[in-house]
């Protein structure tokens, strides 16, 4: 299982398969085509079309409600455990629609990982936290497992202050910690794409700083994409920054292009504060 | 007179006032003479005996077998009604928690929770006493398996309502950040939201255990009593509070002062319970804040 | 041959597949287990009623309007057990309601802060004492009690015009309303808690307002807080009733086990409860038939009064979330 899985992970083969108008220079990882997204009937994203680079930080920004969140939240069709919610238009991971119905939740949800707001440790030992995972996706043995475990919490710069104390409960954690705990366990799985929903609105500005580092590093092997509130932070880690407003992308561009001369009148008025 | 009215409001305040902290009054003094009587008595008929003899008609009787009894029957209807209890709520709370089947299922689990005990006992006599002894040619007719099925449909309510009530109160994120991992459903329900409940859980466990301990009326017509030691589950069972009920009955007041002692290991127990589901629930409420 | 990424693909959707089987099968475990809940209440209306057909269909309206009750001829009358049951709860509901109310009112107006804690976790305590103990304190220390105090109601309140009749007769403590006393004891901490929650929950400043208006307060209680939380207040009444109806080792030992329907409270009659209690294990044929019938007719009439209650109360509930 191992074996396999692991070329999955690490050399996408549908990169070549990329659509044409990849914005970037980079091949786009994630292709967005014509999204529309409904909540009933009200229409909270209207004919988004994004391309996101691999191995990019991509941010996207834009006033509350604007549609940034549920955008995210499309890409790993964690929507769908709500009803009444649904999108059209389609997602391509590496050519393939992954709002096709027939796209196993499964292959997605290992392919794309998410970070959310408030840091969210299951009610297990640190070690669980990580391995819970693994093990449903892959069998391992243990000495792999322990592995897999130490491999992920390094790459999440957490593994010095936790190696002493994995059989310990993870709620015990500081909150900085446990959203790094948070991501370790998402990149434990060994996804392409990492979601981050404003990954440090919860945390105080020590532990951001550390995410905002780790971000920085995690990108030489995934593909990130964060939503956040505060336009310095998109400014300092990302890449890549989109504008949304009211449901609509208005505008996406190399982040020091799009802050210093954004090509929109309303990217302008937002970025410049005054409205949002 | 233009005070008057200003008069008879301040009057009809303070007899309002009087008359409620005297219900008050009422209320914590039935308490206490409740309270007091049962220790005292239950106190001075307190012995080693109570332990090691079982029900007789004299004054050397004891509980043994009544406290056996009991104890087997509230851990086999802990053993039927604690899964069936906490996947019910699980349902309620994880699959059906805005559906109408599952509004009319709690709403029903909240009428069983005060349903009169003596129909649930009938109940049981009707599906389980009654086939059981036709079956078996009347070899096999009230059992401790009967009493622990009646007293199961009372606890099973209480632990319905308390695992839907404790899961309702687990955070949606944590729900969403175990799926995104690409972990089934029901994985996600059982090792990851079951166990951030599970102390929750336990305190409905443990507030069932407590109603159970005294509850008589199922029990007079599905477990029966037995002068006996019996630990045959399909054999008549005695329990607790049917040995009280009996004792009660009884005109001899050497029997009567069985009774309260058996009364008092009753309340110890459930008040025991009580502020143990308590304290359970205090630190759920801290480890979730 | 296929390439190592496609079986990889392939394990993944097959694993998936089989993922999403387990999750239905689990739904399913979970909804059977949810409908057990509807089956235990349906089939305990079902079983008595079937248990109680020789009777409920053989006899008839006069199982419901017969006083007699004699298992030796043969005749099942429900009246007496049905008036015993019905007076001994509005007994109850008479003495236990005002005391409730006025025990919400003091934790939630009155009391100091220090106090409402305590003194709110002791009333709850009188709900988790188990009923046999309200029965045998009603036998062995209530009764003798009432024996003592009812020469005294007889010759006070008996002499009242219209409700004397009430409260003549012998003193032998036991009796409806010594039966009707002990279940107002034991319900009283089921609607205080429901009172007291809803009293809670009354927006502060409609409270406030009202005594900014110079109200005194009992004026903010009869004027608002009551009249605002009625429904509830009611539903929480419904659900000691429903109690009261179906309460069983609290009243057999206090009641006096007669069938006799009399116009005092200070006569002993009996219950449907109790009556099942009392005989159900003597007794065979067509008399267990009517006992199970009895059952029935105490499940049904709790369940209507439940189902009141449960609707009052969530009413309010929705309301509070509006």
């Amino acid at each position: 299982m191992t074996e396999i899985a692991m070329p999955l992970a690490h050399s996408p083969p549908g990169a070549a398969a990329a659509p044409a108008g990849a914005a970037g220079a980079a091949a786009a990882r994630l292709a967005v085509r014509k999204l529309d997204f409904f909540y009933g009937t009200h229409r909270a994203l209207k004919g988004i079309n994004l391309d996101i680079p691999a191995r990019q930080v991509t941010a996207i920004i834009g006033p509350s409600g604007c549609g940034k969140s549920t955008l995210l939240r499309v890409f790993n069709r964690i929507y769908a455990l709500h009803p009444g919610l649904r999108a059209t238009g389609s997602v391509l991971l590496d050519g393939e629609d992954i709002l096709d119905p027939h796209y196993s939740m499964n292959r997605l949800r290992s392919r794309v990982g998410m970070v959310f707001q408030k840091p969210v440790p299951f009610p297990m030992t640190i070690f669980e936290n990580v391995a819970w995972g693994i093990r449903h996706h892959e069998r391992l043995g243990r000495a792999d497992l322990a592995d897999r475990v130490e491999q992920a919490l390094r790459r999440a710069a957490l593994w010095d202050e936790v190696k002493d104390t994995l059989g310990k409960s993870a709620l015990a954690l500081s909150g900085g910690q446990q959203q790094r705990l948070c991501i370790a366990r998402s990149i434990a799985l060994r996804p392409e794409v990492l979601l981050l929903d404003e990954p440090t609105s919860a945390l105080d500005p020590i532990a951001t700083g550390r995410i905002e580092q780790l971000i920085e590093e995690l990108k030489s092997d995934y593909t990130l994409v964060m939503v956040t509130h505060n336009m310095q932070q998109a400014a300092r880690v990302s890449d890549r920054t989109a504008f949304m407003y009211l449901g609509e992308l208005v505008e996406v561009d190399a982040t020091e292009t799009l802050f210093t001369r954004p090509g929109k009148r309303q990217t302008e008025d937002y970025i410049s504060g005054r409205f949002g | 007179m233009a005070a008057s009215p200003y008069l008879r409001r301040r009057l009809a305040n303070l007899a309002a006032l009087a008359a409620s902290a005297a219900a008050t009054a009422i209320g914590l003094a039935f308490l206490g003479w409740i309270l007091w009587v049962t220790v005292q008595r239950g106190l001075g008929a307190l012995g080693p005996a109570l332990f090691t003899g079982i029900t007789a008609y004299g004054a050397e009787g004891g509980l043994a077998n009544a406290i056996v009894g009991s104890l087997m029957m509230d851990v086999m209807a802990l053993l039927i009604a604690t899964p069936i209890g906490v996947l019910a709520g699980t349902w309620l709370a994880e699959y059906a928690r805005r559906s109408r089947l599952g509004a009319v299922v709690r709403f029903l689990n909240d009428i069983l929770l005060s349903a009169p005990s003596i129909v649930l006992g009938l109940f049981v006599y009707m599906i389980v006493v009654l086939p059981m002894s036709n079956w078996t040619g009347g070899r096999v007719s009230f059992s401790g398996v009967a009493g622990a099925i009646a007293l199961a449909l009372i606890a099973l309510p209480v632990i319905v309502r308390t695992t839907d009530e404790m899961l309702q109160l687990v955070p949606g994120t944590l729900r969403e950040a175990a799926l995104s991992l690409g972990i089934p459903s029901w994985k996600v329900t059982v090792q990851v939201l079951m166990r951030a409940a599970s102390s929750g859980i336990v305190t409905g466990v443990l507030l069932a255990l407590a109603r159970l301990a005294g509850e008589t009326a199922p029990l007079l017509f599905t477990a029966f009593g037995n002068n006996f030691m019996a630990i045959d589950p399909l054999d008549k069972m005695a329990s607790l509070p049917v040995a009280i009920y009996q004792y009660t009955n009884d005109p001899a007041p050497a029997l009567h002062a069985i009774a309260w002692a058996g009364a008092l290991l009753i309340t110890g127990f459930v008040l025991l319970l009580g502020l143990a589901a308590r304290g359970l629930l205090a630190r759920h409420k801290v480890a979730h804040d | 041959m296929s390439s190592p990424i496609a079986i990889a693909t392939r394990a993944i959707d097959l694993r998936s597949r089989a993922d999403a089987r387990h999750d239905a099968w689990f739904r399913w475990l979970l909804a059977s287990c949810g409908l057990l809940v509807l089956a235990a209440l349906l089939g305990a209306a079902l079983a008595t009623l079937w248990g109680g057909r020789e009777v409920l269909f053989g006899h008839g309206f006069a199982f419901l309007t017969s006083a007699e009750w004699n298992p030796v001829s043969g005749e099942y009358g429900a009246l007496a057990p049905v008036y015993g049951t019905l007076v001994t709860s509005l007994v109850a509901l008479l003495l236990a309601v005002p005391v409730a109310f006025g025990i919400a009112m003091f934790l939630t107006e009155i009391a100091p802060a220090w106090m409402r804690a305590p003194v709110a976790s002791a009333i709850e305590l009188l709900a988790s004492i188990p009923s046999i103990i309200y029965g045998m304190w009603g036998l062995f220390v209530f009764v003798p009690f009432m024996a003592r105090v009812e020469p005294a109601i007889s010759a006070t309140l008996g002499r009242l015009p219209l409700v004397g009749g009430l409260f003549q007769g012998p003193p032998i403590g036991l009796g409806l309303l010594t039966a009707g006393i002990v279940l107002a004891v034991m319900i009283l901490p089921f609607i205080c808690a429901v009172m007291r929650e809803v009293f809670q929950a009354v927006p502060v400043r409609l409270r406030e307002s009202a005594y900014a208006l110079g109200a005194t307060t009992w004026e903010v209680v009869w004027h608002i807080v009551l009249p605002y939380t009625r429904g509830a207040v009611v539903g929480g009444i419904f659900l000691g009733l429903g109690r009261a109806l179906g309460e069983t080792m609290a009243v057999t030992f206090v009641l006096g086990n007669s069938y006799a329907i009399t116009g005092s409270l200070l006569m002993p009659g009996t219950s449907i409860s109790s009556a099942i209690a009392n005989e159900f294990n003597e007794a065979v044929g067509t008399h267990r038939s009517a006992l199970i019938a009895l059952g029935f007719l105490l499940f049904v009439v709790t369940f209507v009064v439940l189902l009141v209650a449960r609707l009052m109360l969530r009413r309010l509930a929705r309301r509070e979330g509006a």
